[in-house]
């Protein structure tokens, strides 16, 4: 009998703090509401996207929620969240696909519901849309491909034409790393003694992108330059490197511009990366939903400008 | 009473009226013993005597209900094994109770290694070690594992653990079991050689051999009390054999008028191992045959091997005058065997369902339509089960564990009666049951037999298989080393063959 | 079919304690948002649970008989890719699913036959298997997700059933079976009876090695079906899912009051387990909880589940002696 009082204590207790640690149901303040579903909260680059959303919507007035799945892989759990969201009768949607197909059905069903959906960062695949009839509002986001472009420019420039090159792909079939990649080789292309000896996926994840590396070393110990399509892959590379003595003799290039890698530049480990601005990614989604939310219309392509850190 | 004695010269140990209950059974009532310094003192008895309970309170595992304990005079509470290695006492398990990952000396030290400024000083405990051992002339390298050495060193490692525990009383539980005749000689000197320096040796043994060489008195034990101290100049062996099993038999079983009929089973040769050498008997329907021997005579394991559990080597076995191929529960079950086996809690029912699913669960197939229950079928047969042989439950849905042992173990027997077994294997069926219930069953196992059922009972209750049997097979060490008719059969003439007069 | 007798021991038995805290969750939620209680939301609760509660359906049979299989996860992502590569390659829907579900249950016999014939300890065989089903999926896709099936199998997610999503009807048959086959069947009582004690129920002469291999061929079939469901609601065959699905089916489970150490629970709570779960997560998406003190919530919400279950079950035990 004790036993189950205290677990009813226990219980009673929790479910109080759990309701006063989240909104309440239907805002007092009858401000609209928006929400942003982020590829995972686990990342520095989406953490600052919230950020910037979040002072754009306290200053326009917006009630802002921000969700995601723990894994940035997991899009049914996106998917999970987008169609309870819609239930909660968001005004807009803003939305980081973790995967550009398999969202589809997601925003379909927002689409359904009249709820406007905003792409940010990551592309939703356009052929698949539009086989399943669906639309997107606009897209915010950086072009990675021109980013993937700039990063190989600034290699061939540091390394005087020649190098050998390693590269760590991100997760295979994700937009977003497959347009930087492309980006990267064409930019090599013209550059024959640019040679990429090993090309590798390390699902951008660090500890990956370790292994990955070690390895990638162990078959190539000559290599003179690494791209990494994230910073969180770079940063485990940079470990490999050192581990293995080779922190000089290889040039490192990464995406995404986290607080770590500027860290890293200035120390002079890394080479160079290149930052999106998440925040201002941010910032522009909050704006666009509340044009949207007001009628005005909204261009179709808003990109966010992308610069080279060294 | 606890009287005021004046201790004896040379007396190490004093135990008066050691009173130990368990559950339903009264283990000891009123023991008394006295060890003197320096003597081997052998403790006698048959199984549940109440030798190893006794041991147990005197090492300290055991709390006792009442009586005093005095070593060298002085009074001692033995709460805990802690307290009983404080007295000096160390014992000695029949199952040795060494690391075999560790070292001989880490083992000698267990618990009380050597440190300097909080690490363990391996040299000390090195050195220490070689001392002890040196003192019983064991040639053992204390750096070597436990686990490589031979039982009969591993032995001497544990005595020196004794000696470093400075004990003064040794308790020794059965410890030639494992030895050849060459080390129990050795073991022999060893022990001179400890009770020269004046410590005090409880032996526990059954080997009349042994007692008569080493021994300087002896305890007889029976039903948890002390039946007779001689000196073993004194002794004589019928007589001792007489002091362990003459009981009285209880007037428990209803004596049964019975027809036998054909045999329903038969086993040849069966051999396995070093467990079971050479064992053939029959059993005819309607008869009892009962399996006499000391733990570990090797019962169980022909139970075992007849009912698919364990492969033996050689050996055929016959139901019904045909040889039968048995690899499995199955076969067994397929061929008409049932096995009522010693352990009901851990392999006898399934303690977290009802009696229902219990008694139905060897026959369910037969009891189901296309993998489907009939549930109107199984409540009926688990109801008449529980009329049928006085299973007291509220109903079939009652789980299991909230039943008495006496009814549980009803529960197995009706489980076997539910597959049609004509020849049934019953493993200690009383084991743990009150006085009651045992009634209960041995009626019960005397009309299954009336009824045609064949049945081999192992037990080693003797009185139990005196009063159930037609016949008595006798085991020691794997082999039937006697048989006798009801009429025959005493308790004395089993014992005898039991230990191996 | 499901008589007084069953009702009343949902009331007062075991699935009790579960069934209330579900309640309690509900009305919780009810007060706390109106958008929990619509028709609407409810039905895509369900929905959501099916994901997690078809492959809980076979991790109750297997954990009732005292094993567990860790590899479920990626037998999803291997199905899923069997599936995806087969309609890639043209063969009709009918028969890739085929397909899959039986490298479902192949891969389930295999995890049986090492647990079986080893023998190995459930948790060390089923967790090899975890890495392997995982590595064949990544093999057999390349990496990389394979989409753009045929309508037929998206049907299977978007489809309805009186109004019902098709998936809540998959998973509710499933359970109705999975109840009858547990309840009425000798297979069903040779579960319990081998969880509950296996050294007596090998001696009352049931081929235990066998229906222990069957356990998991099951297991490995409800993951199948269950990749079933992802392909055709993400239109899309991921070699990368299913990550994590293990812990939620194991967690359905407990919660629903299947004792770990096997011979006692129902698949009903499991199914109440796997609802509870939905709910929660449904609820706090609802409510703009914060992602990271979501996590905490549901490791809470195991927690208390399976102390309200204990202490119930010691209830239970002292009425009856």
């Amino acid at each position: 009998m004790r036993a189950t009082l205290s677990v009813r204590r226990f219980l009673v207790l929790t479910s109080a703090l759990l309701i006063a640690g989240c909104n309440r149901g239907p805002d007092a303040t009858a401000r609209p509401t928006v929400a942003l579903v982020v590829k995972t909260l686990n990342n520095q680059f989406f953490v600052d996207m919230e950020a910037g959303a979040k002072a754009a919507a306290d200053s326009l007035g917006l009630e802002l929620i921000v969700q995601a799945p723990e894994r940035e892989i997991d899009v049914e759990r996106q998917m999970q969240i987008i169609e309870n969201l819609i239930q909660r009768k968001v005004r807009v949607l803003m939305l980081v696909p973790n995967g550009s197909k398999e969202i589809v059905p997601a925003v379909v069903k927002a689409n359904v519901a009249r709820i406007p959906v905003v792409v940010v960062d990551s592309r939703v695949d356009d052929g698949t849309l539009k086989a399943a009839g669906g639309t997107v509002a606009t897209f915010i986001g950086s072009d990675n491909e021109d980013g993937g472009r700039m990063a190989g420019a600034y290699l061939i420039e540091r390394l005087g034409r020649t190098a050998r090159v390693a590269i760590l792909e991100g997760v295979p079939g994700h937009e977003t790393a497959d347009a930087r990649l492309r980006g990267f080789r064409k930019a090599l292309a013209g550059s024959p003694a640019m040679q990429i000896v090993a090309s590798q996926p390390a699902n951008m994840e660090r500890d990956q992108a370790f292994n990955v590396t070690q390895n990638i070393l162990q078959a190539h110990p000559d290599i003179t330059a690494l791209f990494a399509c994230n910073d969180v892959m770079a940063l485990g590379a940079l470990e490999a490197i050192a581990a293995a003595g080779k922190g000089t003799a290889i040039s490192v290039v990464g995406f995404d511009a986290q607080d770590d890698a500027r860290k890293a530049i200035t120390e002079r480990r890394m080479a160079a990366t290149i930052a999106q601005n998440p925040r201002e990614m941010g910032r522009l989604a909050v704006l666009t939903a509340h044009r949207l939310i007001h009628g005005e219309s909204v261009p179709a392509e808003q990109p966010v400008a992308i610069s080279l850190i060294r | 009473m606890p009287t005021q004695t004046t201790p004896e010269p040379g007396l190490a140990l004093q135990m008066r009226g050691i009173r130990k209950a368990f559950p339903g059974v009264q283990a000891l009532a009123g023991v008394d013993l006295d060890v003197r310094r320096g003597e081997v003192h052998v403790l006698l008895g048959e199984n549940g005597a109440g030798k190893s309970t006794l041991m147990k309170i005197l090492s300290g595992a055991l709390p006792r209900d009442a009586g005093t304990i005095e070593i060298d005079g002085r009074a001692a509470a033995l709460a805990s094994p802690r307290e009983a290695r404080g007295a000096r006492i160390a014992i000695i398990h029949q199952e040795l109770a060494l690391v075999p990952e560790m070292t001989v000396a880490e083992n000698i030290f267990l618990g009380r290694a050597p440190t300097r400024f909080g690490f363990l000083d391996q040299p000390a405990m090195v050195r220490d070690a070689t001392t002890f051992l040196s003192r019983l002339g064991a040639n053992i390298d204390p750096n070597l594992l436990v686990a490589s050495l031979s039982i009969a060193q591993q032995q001497l490692v544990e005595i020196a653990r004794a000696l470093s525990l400075d004990a003064r009383i040794l308790i020794m539980d059965e410890p030639t079991s494992a030895l050849t005749e060459r080390e129990s000689a050795r073991l022999f000197a060893t022990i001179s050689g400890l009770t020269a320096r004046g410590t005090a040796i409880v032996y526990i043994s059954h080997r009349l051999d042994e007692i008569f060489a080493i021994g300087d008195r002896i305890t007889v034990l029976r039903d948890g009390r002390n039946v007779a101290t001689q000196e073993v100049r004194q002794a004589d062996r019928r007589a001792l054999v007489r002091l362990m099993a003459n009981r009285d038999v209880d007037e428990l079983m209803p004596p049964m008028e019975r027809t036998t009929g054909t045999p329903r089973l038969r086993v040849e040769g069966l051999s396995h191992g070093n467990r079971l050498h050479d064992v053939s008997f029959n059993v005819r329907s309607g008869e009892i045959v009962g399996f006499a021997g000391l733990l570990g005579a090797g019962r169980t394991e022909i139970a075992r091997a007849v009912f698919g559990l364990e492969p033996f080597d050689h050996g055929t076995v016959y139901v019904d005058e045909l040889p039968v191929d048995i690899r499995s529960p199955q076969d067994a079950i397929a061929a008409g065997i049932g096995f009522v086996t010693e352990d009901r809690k851990r392999e006898g029912l399934v303690l977290s369902r009802s009696v229902r699913d219990n008694v139905a669960l060897p026959i369910l197939r037969r009891l189901a339509r296309l993998g489907i229950v009939h549930r109107k079928a199984e409540t009926a047969i688990a109801q008449s089960s529980v009329r049928d042989l006085g299973i007291r439950t509220p109903s079939v849905s009652q789980l299991a564990q909230n039943l008495s042992g006496g009814n549980q173990q009803k529960i197995v027997l009706a489980k076997w009666l539910a597959t049609g077994a004509r020849i049934l294997f019953l493993d200690e069926p009383t084991r743990g049951i009150d006085v009651g219930s045992k009634q209960e069953i041995y009626a019960l196992i005397n009309e299954l037999a009336a009824s045609g059922v064949a049945i081999v009972l192992m037990s080693s209750d003797l009185p139990e298989v005196l009063g159930l049997s037609d016949r008595v097979l006798v085991m020691r060490e794997g082999r039937i080393t006697g048989e006798f008719t009801r009429a025959e059969a005493s308790a004395e003439r089993v014992m005898a063959c039991a230990v191996g007069i | 079919m499901i008589s007084s007798s069953t009702l009343r021991r949902i009331v007062r038995g075991r699935e009790s304690g579960t069934t209330f805290g579900l309640l309690v969750l509900c009305v919780g939620l009810w007060i706390a948002t109106p958008y929990f209680a619509t028709a609407a939301n409810l039905s895509n609760v369900a929905e959501q649970s099916a994901v997690i509660g078809v492959i809980a359906i076979g991790m109750t049979f297997v954990i009732l008989t005292g094993g567990i299989d860790l590899s479920v996860g990626s037998l999803v992502a291997l199905v899923s890719v069997v599936i995806g590569s087969a309609l890639q390659r043209g063969v009709p829907v009918f028969a890739a699913v085929a397909i899959g579900l039986l490298a479902g249950v192949v891969s389930g016999a295999l995890n049986g036959l090492m647990i079986t014939r080893g023998p190995l300890p459930p948790f060390i065989a089923t967790l090899g298997m975890m890495s392997v089903a995982r590595g064949a999926a990544l093999l057999l896709s390349d990496g990389r997700p394979i989409s753009g099936f045929p309508d037929g199998l998206r049907a299977l997610a978007t489809g309805e059933v009186f109004g019902v999503p098709a998936p809540v009807v998959m998973m509710l048959t499933l359970y109705l079976l999975a109840y009858l086959v547990l309840t009425r069947t000798v297979f069903g009582r040779y579960m319990y009876a081998i969880g509950g004690n296996e050294e007596a129920t090998v001696l009352a002469g049931v081929n235990v090695r066998r229906w222990k291999t069957v356990v998991y061929a099951i297991s490995g079939l409800s993951a199948g079906v269950c990749a079933v469901l992802l392909v055709a609601r993400l239109n899309s065959a991921q070699p990368i899912a299913g990550i994590g699905y293990e812990l939620d089916a194991i967690a359905a489970v407990v919660i629903g009051g299947t004792s770990l150490l096997g011979g006692s629970g129902s698949v009903i709570g499991t199914l109440i387990g796997a609802l509870i779960m939905s709910v929660l997560r449904n609820g706090l998406n609802l409510l703009g909880v914060s992602s990271y003190l979501q996590q905490v919530a549901i490791g809470v919400v195991i927690i208390a589940a399976v102390l309200i279950d204990m202490a119930l079950r010691r209830r239970v035990q002292r009425s009856s002696r």
